[in-house]
């Protein structure tokens, strides 16, 4: 009876769980499959040119100067960005921890780069950055030094789009580990410091490895969508000076969207993916471990 | 119970849509027909609001969605819309360089057919060149998919007072473009001799060709690359020299760095201007050298003088439901009566002659002679679907060489094997 029970509970579950199951195959598996599918085509969405070439895509993509420059400058700009939000975030969760006057203000000071759209973002970065009349080398010059070509120097351009990010997305790195900070009962810190542990041997024997699950998912999330880096490419900079700050979102999006090469941008954007999913599964095998 | 219920909800539900597609593809004859237009942001779309206004007025039973965008997702949207062969638009503004790709995909109403259904003929008074623009293959025996709209070509903007100063010659060879640079360098410290957009991609490359095309340069011949030629060589060459007098951080310069130092007085002599950046330059309330730039065509040099034609179309994709009241609101929008109006209004340059002469409007706009000039002497872009990729390679080669990642030769050499491997 019991069996006879089970089984149709497993079955009314199936059924339950179908029509979502649906959805993400529609949603996520589809696509993926036809990614994988356009990406063996020489594929042009505009004259319905479509001949198959099988792997051409990737390796004429592979040896093009311009994804290889972007590839690079994706992966210096998901390295910095998230290395330093990350760090970050964690010295702003620390520092917030802790009781001090207008800790209420200065926290929606924090959060708020994050709250604003990248666009606006970029807008009012760019004018910090202009050349001429931009904050920053209106501060040099004050202080007697050259001004700076944030943007239009190939050899900092880069780092001034980082910078950007580092200032807009630090937040969310912040209200993460803050929220894993608030969940450790405080007897913890308390215990430690009558053992005679100080403030640095407490953060490195209790709270760094006791947030270090955050710690992790911070740093997926974030390296996943910096690899992802395109708005503010496109709105700073277009890829320029030269191929400074190409990165391959842009050129996904420039092979797709204004070219039509969807065979081209396919096989771009599957590079991409098989990046993404070895960073998720450096962090699925972390949670894996901790979970056995 | 609930099957009674549920049975006859999930019929109507399969049985819903292909009523509502089957009611939406039926041309509605007569009665009120609502129009979607896909067209620019900015003055563009001041300038179709106006036009719409005004149509809906004479004509109640006309109303209209417009949707402003900016040029890329006017592109994209149109282009996914009418290669699903949706329907959503009925008249499209269509960026000349994206034009050959659209006619050739066959998603554009002929209008040579809609002209003579209603018994009519293309107005002479649009200026020739700009309706080759609007037909496939290119050229005057060609069909007729889209009208002239915005009268763009590109000018060349100088400081007459710093040129009447210094007793420089009138800037119209390159190379007294040069000497003025120089002079304009050594004597106006607060002032950049030259201004150009130098952005990679489609600005640097639509500032460069005037200049390249004057030397003799060729990007396409035969449909091949022509970028190894010692005339390309020269333009570069020139190029590169004359960029010395630009400012710090012109290889990020677009239309708004470039429009803001002519304004503010603070370059002396632009090499690229589109006229709807300089109808306010004599609007002292926006303009500190109301009276002080001349905007000519551009320097000739071993060519004659050879300006960019850069317009924008108006068509009506195969695909609308309202063909016959596009047409018909497509012919209002560039008549001579609405261009006037929105040129005056709304600065947009016109694509008809008659317009071009109204007295009001030359000396509202004191350019319009050099205008008309450059859009019946002026060359297009090389008509070629390829033209987006190859304005994308020819521009980032040029910008590495003005950032002095690459020599001129390098970089024409460089951009001519890009450009032969986007033909393949």
């Amino acid at each position: 009876m019991n069996s006879i029970n089970s089984k149709k509970n497993s079955s009314f579950y199936t059924l339950i769980f179908l029509p979502a199951l649906l959805v993400i195959l529609f949603l996520t598996i589809y696509p993926v499959v036809n990614t994988l599918f356009l990406s063996f085509f020489k594929y042009n969405y505009l004259s319905d040119d479509r001949r198959f070439i099988g792997l051409k895509n990737f390796i004429t993509i592979g040896k093009d100067q311009v994804f290889r420059t972007a590839f690079l400058n994706t992966i210096l700009f998901a390295l910095f960005a998230t290395v330093f939000e990350v760090a970050l975030g964690i010295f702003l969760a620390l520092m917030f921890y802790g009781q001090f006057p207008g800790k209420r203000p200065f926290m929606i000071m924090v959060i708020f780069p994050m709250m604003v759209s990248t666009m606006v973002v970029c807008a009012v970065w760019k004018v910090l950055y202009h050349y001429d009349i931009g904050l920053f080398n209106y501060i040099l010059k004050s202080i007697g030094l050259a001004p700076v070509g944030w943007l239009t120097d190939k050899t900092r351009a880069l780092s001034s789009i980082i910078l950007v990010d580092i200032w807009q997305w630090t937040p969310f790195a912040f209200l993460v580990l803050q929220a894993g900070l608030n969940s450790i009962p405080r007897e913890i810190f308390e215990a430690s410091s009558i053992d005679g542990a100080g403030y640095f041997r407490n953060l490195r024997s209790v709270t760094l490895p006791i947030l270090s699950s955050q710690i992790l998912l911070v740093i997926m999330l974030r390296t996943i969508d910096t690899f992802r880096i395109f708005g503010k490419v496109y709105a700073l900079t277009q890829g320029g000076p030269g191929n400074a700050t190409e990165t391959v979102s842009y050129y996904i999006y420039r092979e797709g969207f204004s070219y039509f090469n969807l065979g081209r941008a396919s096989a771009a954007a599957l590079y991409v993916l098989a990046v993404i999913a070895l960073i998720a599964s450096f962090y699925i095998r972390g949670i894996m471990k901790e979970e056995n | 119970m609930m099957k009674k219920i549920i049975v006859p909800l999930i019929a109507l539900l399969f049985a819903l849509p292909p009523l509502l597609f089957a009611g939406g593809s039926q041309e509605q004859e007569g009665g009120p027909v609502s129009l979607t237009i896909a067209g620019r942001d900015g003055a563009y779309g001041d300038a179709m609001q106006l036009a719409c206004d005004e149509y809906a007025a004479l004509h109640p039973d006309v109303s209209f969605e417009i949707l402003k965008l900016s040029g890329s997702s006017l592109f994209e949207k149109t282009v996914i819309d009418m290669k699903g062969n949706v329907g959503t638009y009925d008249v499209i503004l269509i960026d000349d360089p994206n034009a050959t790709q659209i006619y050739k995909a066959g998603w554009l109403a002929d209008l040579d057919a809609l002209y003579r259904e209603r018994g009519l003929a293309l107005d002479p008074d649009f200026i020739a060149p700009l309706t080759m623009l609007g037909r496939y293959p290119y050229g005057d025996a060609g069909t007729l998919y889209s009208l002239p709209l915005v009268g763009n070509v590109e000018l060349f903007a100088y400081r007459k007072d710093l040129i009447e100063k210094y007793k420089l010659q009138t800037p119209d060879t390159w190379d007294r473009v040069m000497t003025a640079a120089k002079t304009i360098a050594a004597n106006e410290p607060g002032v950049y001799p030259v201004l150009f957009r130098g952005a990679k991609g489609n600005p640097i490359v639509t500032g460069f060709l005037p200049l390249f095309w004057a030397f003799g340069g060729k990007v396409l011949v035969n449909d091949k690359p022509a970028l190894d030629s010692p005339q390309a060589l020269a333009a570069l060459k020139f190029y590169l020299e004359l960029a010395q007098y630009a400012p710090e951080g012109v290889a990020m310069y677009q239309s708004a760095q470039v429009k803001d130092a002519v304004y503010a007085g603070t370059g002396a002599m632009a090499i690229e201007v589109w006229p709807g950046w300089i109808s306010d330059l004599d609007n002292p309330e926006v303009s500190n050298v109301v009276g002080k730039v001349a905007v000519t065509k551009h320097p000739a040099q071993v060519e004659k003088s050879s300006p960019m034609i850069g317009v924008w179309l108006a068509g009506i994709p195969e695909s609308s439901k309202n063909k016959g009241a596009a047409f018909d609101f497509l012919q209002f929008l560039t008549s001579a009566e609405m261009q006037e109006k929105m040129a005056d209004v709304n600065g947009m340059p016109p694509t008809r002659t008659s317009v071009h002469k109204v007295p009001a409007l030359v000396e509202k706009y004191a350019w319009y002679p050099a205008q008309l000039d450059g859009l019946q002497n002026g060359v297009p872009r090389p008509r070629t679907t390829k033209w987006k990729e190859i304005e994308e390679a020819l521009g980032t080669y040029l910008q590495m060489a003005l950032i002095g990642d690459l020599s001129a030769q390098d970089a024409l050499t460089q951009a001519n094997a890009k450009i032969g491997e986007i033909l393949e």
